[in-house]
Parts: C-alpha cells; structure tokens; sequence
C-alpha cells in the first residue's frame, strides 16, 4: 500500500483518532451491528430450538441420539441442495433443475457401475454430469442472456427427459453392496460384542452423508465469507453492473455458482440413489423447492445480495425437523405439506417486518 | 426570532403581488426518531406563484414537501388551507384537496399509455353491472383535454415507456391538473432533462401560474430558477432560515444562507500545476452512430474538462475508454504503450478508473458495507494467493480511507444505502484510489450533492491532480467546468469540436462549439 496518492491526501486529511483503531464511539455503534446480526442469527435457533422442545414432549422416541442421526440423514440432501441454492440466489439467480440433474446424476452413476465400472469411478461419473448440467445452465444464463428461471426450467425437463430415457423409465437395481457404502455407511460406528454373543451398537456413527455436508457446509461457508470469489458473488447479486464496473468478473461469477449448483446436485443424487442402492429416474422431484425454501428461511433474499449458509442449515434443518417430528406424531404428509407452506410463508413475512424497521 | 421575518415578508411585497394565500403553514415541527427533522418552521404559498424551498440534503425539504402532500403528520404547528385549518390524513387524502407531488423519480407505469397513466385508479366507466368497464374514449378525451390545457403534443395513445423524461414529467403534470390540483409539489424537475426540455418545462410552469396553479419548485440548480420562481424559502438544519422575495435576492446570497457561512469560492484555488508529460494519448476513437474520431490527451497532474450538451458522447467515450461500452476504431496509449481495452478489468489494470453518474445503479453496492465496497476493485491488496480475505487488513484500508476523505459513516461495516449522496461519492473516490488509479474519470461527480460536500468533492479533485493523477472531469455544469479543468474538450453531437484552454476561455465559447458552431465571431468574447 505505497500508494503516492495517498500520503498526500493523508497529509491534507484532518486525523480524527489514530489509524487501525477504532474510536470509542464508533466502537459502540459496530458492536451493535454485530449484536444486531447475531441476534437474528439466534432468533432463528430459538425457533428450531423450540420446534425440538415442542416435539420432545409429544413423542419419547424424539429426542434420541438415533433419531438425531436419521433427521440429519433426512437433512443431508436439502440440505446439499439448499447450499447451492443459497450460492445462486445470492447472484440474483435461480435454479430449478437440481431435482432433475440430481436423478440424470445417480441414474448415470448407476448405469456406470451396472455396466462395469468400479463404485467411485461411476459417482463420480454422475457428478460430472451434474456440473455439465450446471455449466450448460450457467452458459445460457451468461451467455445467451436468458432469465435463470427460464434456462433452468429448461434444464429441469431435459435432464428428467433424459433420465427417463436412458432408463427406459425404470428403476436401476442389483448393483451391489458398494454402492449403498457412501449412503449408508457411517463414522465412528461403535459395536461391541455384548455377553449373549450378538453385536451390540454402543454408538450408531456419523452417516458419511451427514459428515459430507458438514464438510461442505463449512467449505462454502468459509468461501462465501472469506475469500475474494464469495465478496464478488455478493457483488454481483448487489449490483451486477457496479460490480461489472469494478472489474469484477461477473459472468465468470454467475457461471461458478451454477456449476456449483450442478455439482451439488449430482452429489446429491449419488448420494441418494447410494441409500436406496437403486437408481430411479423418477427420484428428486420437487426437490428444488426444499432447496429455495431452506434458503429462503434462513434469510436469503430472492433479489440477492443476501444470504449465508448458516442461515440456509437452520433453514434446511427447520423442515427435517419438522417433517420427523409431524411424522412421529402421525400427522399425515398432506397436513405436514400446508404446515411447511404456512412456516415459509411466515418466516418470509417475519423477515420483511425486520427488514423494514 | 428568525420565523418573524416571515411574518413581515408579505409587507414588503406591493398589495398587487400579494394575491391570496392557498397554504400556510405555522411553526411545524417533526420529530423522528432521534432526529429533530423539522424545527417550527414556517411557509406560504400564494395563488399563481412559483415558491422555491431551498436548502442542502438533509434540511428538512423532503420532510417538509411531505408534511404538505400529506404523506408525514406533523407533530407540532397547523396547516391552513384555503382558509381552513386542516389536517391531511395521508397523500391521497391531500391528492383529494387539490395538492398534488410529482416525485423526482417518476411514478409512471411504463407499459400502460400516456391516458391510462393520467387516469390510473380513477379510469372513467361505463357499462353495467355498476360501470365495471373503462370507458376507452372518454378516457381518451379526457387525457387530450388535460394534455391540451399544458399546451404539450403527445399522443393520450402513446405508451409511456416510448416517451423521453421529459414528456414524461409533463404526464405527471397533466395528471396532476386531471385531479384539480390547486397546489403542485415539484421535486428537482429539471434534474434529468436537457436545456430545450427545461425550458419546455418552465413554459408550462408559467401556464399553470396563469391558471392560479400555486407551485412549490425545489431545486439544486439555483441558476435556472431566475426564469420561473417568485419567492425562495431557505431551510437550514431543520429551521427556518427566510423567505424573500426571489427579485430582492440572488444565487449565491440563497447559497450562503443554504450553508450558513459565505461561500466566496464556490470552487477551492487549484494547487496543482500541470505538467507537459502525456498520460494518455486517444486518437481516432469511434463507436458507430455514437461518436466519431474522438482524439485527445491527458497530462499528468491537470483536469481536463469533457464540456457539452447532454446526448453529445462525452459519456459513451469515458464508458467506451474504460471498456465498458465496445469501440469500433481508435487506439489508446499510455505514455509510450498502446493498449488494447474489452472490459473494465483490462481498463482497471492499467489504471483507469471510471466513476458513473449514476452512483446508485453502476457505482456501488448498495447493500454491501462501505468496506466490501471499498475494496472491491482491489481485492487482491487485501487477500492472498489462495483468495482468502485478510479482514484485519481490509478494515484497517477502510479506516484510513474514512479519515483520509472524512467519509462520515457510523462505522466501516455500515450498509452503503443507508449514508448520503456526498458519502456515497466519496466511497466510491476512495474505492479508485485503493485501486491505485492513474487516470480518473469523473462523471457528473456533483450531481445530487447539496453545496457544502460538492466543495469537498472539489478539493479531492484538486489534491488528486496534483498528486499526478490524470483527472477527466464531465460536467454539464459550465461553472464547473471553468472553475476546475485545465483544459476543456467541447463535445458536440459525437464530435470534439474544440480543446480549449480553460483560463483564456469563458462560458460563452464554450457553448458556441458545444451547439455546434464555428469558433465565435467576436474575439472579444474570449475573457474569463
């Protein structure tokens, strides 16, 4: 920072306090702000918080560190999605086709296998697919100018169509007990051999699915917050032209957050299809509106420029959460659909109430 | 004791002047939260007169503008109207007693026509059951009679979104005549309209005076309002400062008492002396149908002034050298380098800098902290290879640049939206100067600013030139452009017509090659 300029302009400037630090008054007003944001933050705790009190005291098999495992499990793919999703939205972008690329990613990954190729080798077969689907997606947005809603809505039919297609419309199974391994497997499982002689499962494990997304929900985090890219995705959802102007990079930009899209779809559709050790082509549908929703629950603004994964994880986990919950309490999945719609609708609303002040 | 000159104001005007009064209002007073908006203020406004409301961003016009159209209550003090005390419960309730506002940023919906705008929520019916379809040509008819009654030729037909700023403005006037309006609020009408506009504008203003109309006009451009405006209130910090008669005053007296403090120069003395080394060389540039053969260069350390008339390419060649327009011929060169520029990061890492006249739509990030928008164009200073942010490093920039262009903000992870016009600017000066820019390109710098920050805006230019910075100063202002540059390039339809020196030129010159002229006949002329 030898800029000239700038020392002659220091010179000229009138030194209200010493530089690097802040003045006392200021201070305040900065640690309000983040007060502020972090009581936001835990607002929304609070209300997951409360969902789980809630639940707890209506059913005894709640609140159990097995069931703690399979709600995670059930989050993971909304979870996946809801990252990516959050990524887009920011840009001011959306992304319709992750439930359709998901299932064109874990069919593809299946077929792979069924045809010989060894377990990593085809998911991650079915990954690239993703991301081709996704950078197709990002070209027609960047490059042939088309509204994201309207080149994904594309993408979302083709990559169905094409799933269908090359399954014949039928579930792809026997692939063998490797594949269900990325699915089902877990972590740390502890089992001992109890007297009677028959295993005894101390602790069930981390799923692999649960550990990937708390790898990857750091990751995105940290890239949103921390690095140069995440500042330019927020500059592009801000103001794409001012951005443009700064010498950002913004179809470069725009590009990467549907790439990454794409990817994390067809990770979530390995992931998936691995649980069930079956490929469906019909897998994913409406997956992509849990993703929206779990970003839009945690705060992120469908103009964009706003949003964080923290935000997207509590949003994604207030929607497990309830689906396991109103599930053990025996409502049924028609009652959960207006619950879930009518929780959207009021967290959205909550959230313009606090933006407006 | 300043509000008693109100009191004897109307005294000092013959009785033939002093027609009758449409609106008073008697010591207002509007409080926010926190903030002491307005501060027993006091205003009238006469049948038939132009009444400007003067005062700097932040002197309580708006509030005031809105305490009139019904929009704000006030907490304090009585509105008399026509005679009557009343109390304006909201915009429309005021809309109905005759006091219409048209807003700087227009309210017209864009892909409806010129007569759906004028009657929209009020469209005339017809029909059974209960009149419940628009009756098109009464509508029509309607339309044309109010547009006739402004003397304006456009099209009830006509959609909106193909009609120029300022037709559209004369939309909103005709809307509001089409509601009877007795008084009409103009915030900066002439803000985005060429002069030919303006002065289209002001032949309708002078209309609506004839017809009683009673208007409210509030303005930055101070030198236009000689043409139309009968009285000047002037507000500072909330308080009334006095209303005088606009004949008994003049600019610069309504600009010491908008400030407070006598402005005796309106522009800072310049300390940069330039130098004869060339920055930038520009020869041949064009951009079919835009402009054409544009060549001009820029020494180290002066202000070279692009003059002329709005629409003539002074813009569109600044966007066009930082890349952010394509060019179709021309060659730039710095120092003894031709460079080749496509987008604005060619343009930025060789040092250009462009800084938009429209600082909210292409300048900032306005959701965005002043931090994140300082260091966008320089991301890479504040990070390292791998592209992970060093936020101690990125405050510690933004510090210093608050202090260096005493940017007042709470604090540097303020939202960029929530700070004034004059910060706004300054932040996205420093955000340049973090990039370590040679070449400056400042369009329309002051645009918006009340009179006080403009000064500031003023010196930062000043010190920049003579740190050696090459500065490009678009202005449309001509005082501007004389108080400032160096060297002045007249732009006129596309064209450099002229590259005058600043000091042996004067405004008239300078207008003449702006319109298109030769060089003025009279040498005379040629004085400062």
């Amino acid at each position: 920072m030898s800029n000239p300029t700038t020392k002659v302009l220091e010179a000229a400037a009138q030194p209200r306090q010493p530089s690097g630090g802040s003045p006392q008054t200021m201070d305040g007003r900065v640690m309000n702000d983040r007060r502020k944001d972090l009581i936001q933050k835990f607002a929304a705790l609070t209300g997951l918080l409360v969902l789980v009190a809630v639940f707890s005291m209506t059913s005894d098999a709640f609140l159990s560190v097995g069931n703690g495992m399979t709600i995670a499990l059930q989050v993971t793919s909304i979870a996946y999605l809801g990252i990516a999703a959050t990524c887009v939205i920011i840009t001011g972008g959306i992304d319709l086709s992750v439930g359709s690329v998901l299932a064109l990613a874990g069919v593809v990954a299946a077929l792979a296998v069924k045809a010989g190729a060894p377990v990593p080798l085809g998911m991650g077969l079915g990954i690239l697919v993703g991301a081709f689907c996704g950078l197709l997606n990002g070209l027609c947005v960047t490059r042939l100018k088309l509204p994201p809603f309207i080149a994904t809505l594309g993408m979302m039919m083709v990559a169905r169509g094409v799933a269908l297609q090359i399954t014949g419309a039928r579930a792809v199974s026997g692939l063998g007990e490797s594949f269900g391994e990325l699915g089902n497997g877990a972590m740390f499982r502890i089992v001992r051999i109890g007297e009677d002689g028959f295993p005894d499962v101390v602790f069930p494990g981390i799923p692999y699915p649960v550990v990937l997304m708390v790898v990857i929900a750091i990751a995105v985090a940290i890239m949103l917050s921390r690095t140069t890219l995440g500042r330019h995705i927020y500059a592009v959802g801000s103001n794409a032209e001012a951005a443009r102007l700064s010498g950002v990079n913004v179809a470069g930009v725009t590009l990467f957050t549907y790439v990454l899209s794409g990817t994390l779809a067809g990770l979530t559709g390995c992931v998936l299809m691995s649980r069930l050790v079956t490929a469906q082509p019909n897998e994913g549908v409406m997956y992509e509106l849990d993703a929206i929703a779990s970003a839009v629950i945690g705060g992120t603004s469908l103009i964009g420029g706003v949003g964080t994964i923290s935000g997207t994880a509590i949003g994604a986990f207030v929607i497990g959460i309830l689906r396991n919950g109103l599930n053990m309490n025996g409502v049924s999945s028609f009652t959960q659909q207006i619950i879930i719609g009518l929780v959207i609708l009021l967290t959205v609303w909550i959230d313009q109430i606090r933006n407006r002040r | 004791m300043q509000q008693a000159s109100l009191g004897t104001a109307p005294g000092r005007f013959p009785p033939a002047v002093a027609a009758t009064e449409l609106l008073r209002l008697d010591s207002i007073t509007k409080r926010f939260p926190g903030v002491l908006a307005l501060d027993g203020v006091g205003f009238d406004l006469r049948r038939g007169e132009v009444h400007a409301l003067c005062g700097e961003n932040g002197a309580g016009k708006s509030t005031l503008m809105k305490i009139i159209s019904g929009q704000y209550q006030p907490d304090e003090g009585s509105i008399t109207y026509k005679g009557e005390v009343r109390r304006f419960a909201s915009s429309l309730d005021a809309e109905r007693a005759g006091i219409a506002i048209i807003h700087q940023e227009l309210n017209l919906v864009p892909h409806l026509s010129v007569a759906e705008n004028i009657f929209l929520a009020r469209e005339p019916k017809r029909g059974w059951p209960s009149k419940f379809f628009v009756d098109r040509s009464a509508l029509r008819r309607q339309a044309q009679a109010c547009l006739d009654r402004l003397g304006v030729d456009i099209r009830p037909d006509a959609l909106v979104k193909s009609l120029s700023v300022a037709q559209c403005q004369m939309v909103e006037i005709a809307k509001a005549l089409s509601l009877n309006a007795e008084i009409v609020i103009m915030d900066e009408p002439t803000s985005s309209l060429t002069e030919s506009e303006t002065a289209l504008l002001f032949q309708v203003i002078r209309e609506l005076k004839e017809q009683g109309v009673g208007i409210v006009y509030i303005s930055h451009r101070l030198d236009e309002m000689a043409l139309i405006v009968d009285r000047v209130t002037v507000l500072r910090d909330g308080r009334f400062v006095d209303t005088r008669s606009f004949a008994d005053t003049c600019v610069d007296e309504i600009v010491a008492r908008m400030v407070g403090r006598s402005l005796d120069d309106k522009f800072p003395e310049r300390t940069s002396i330039p130098t004869s080394e060339v920055l930038m060389e520009v020869r041949g540039l064009t951009r079919r149908g835009v402009f054409h053969d544009v060549g001009f260069e820029l020494r180290r350390g002066e202000i070279l002034g692009f003059a002329g008339l709005m629409g003539a390419g002074r813009t569109e060649v600044a966007r066009a050298i930082f890349g952010a327009d394509p060019l179709d011929a021309g060659t730039i060169r710095l120092g003894e380098r031709a460079i080749t520029v496509k987008t604005p990061r060619d343009a930025i890492a060789h040092g250009i800098a462009y800084l938009s006249e429209d600082r909210k739509s292409h300048g900032l990030a306005v959701k965005m902290s002043v931090t994140q928008n300082l260091t966008l164009a320089n991301m890479g200073a504040v990070s390292n290879a791998l592209g992970f942010i060093d936020r101690k490093a990125e405050e510690q920039a933004a510090w210093r640049y608050i202090q260096m262009l005493s940017i007042r903000t709470p604090s540097p992870h303020q939202v960029a939206r929530l700070l004034s016009g004059g910060n706004q600017q300054k932040i996205v000066i420093a955000k340049w100067l973090f990039r370590q820019s040679r070449i400056l390109f400042f369009d329309e710098p002051t645009r918006g600013i009340d009179v006080g920050a403009k000064f500031a805006i003023y010196q930062l230019l000043d010190r920049l030139a003579a740190e050696g910075i090459g500065v490009v100063l678009i202005s449309s202002e001509l005082p501007e452009i004389l108080g400032l540059t160096d060297r002045v390039a007249v732009f006129h339809e596309g064209r450099i017509t002229a590259v005058l020196n600043t000091r042996e030129t004067s405004q008239e010159e300078i207008m003449h090659f702006a319109s298109g002229h030769g060089r003025p006949a009279a040498p005379g002329a040629e004085t400062t």
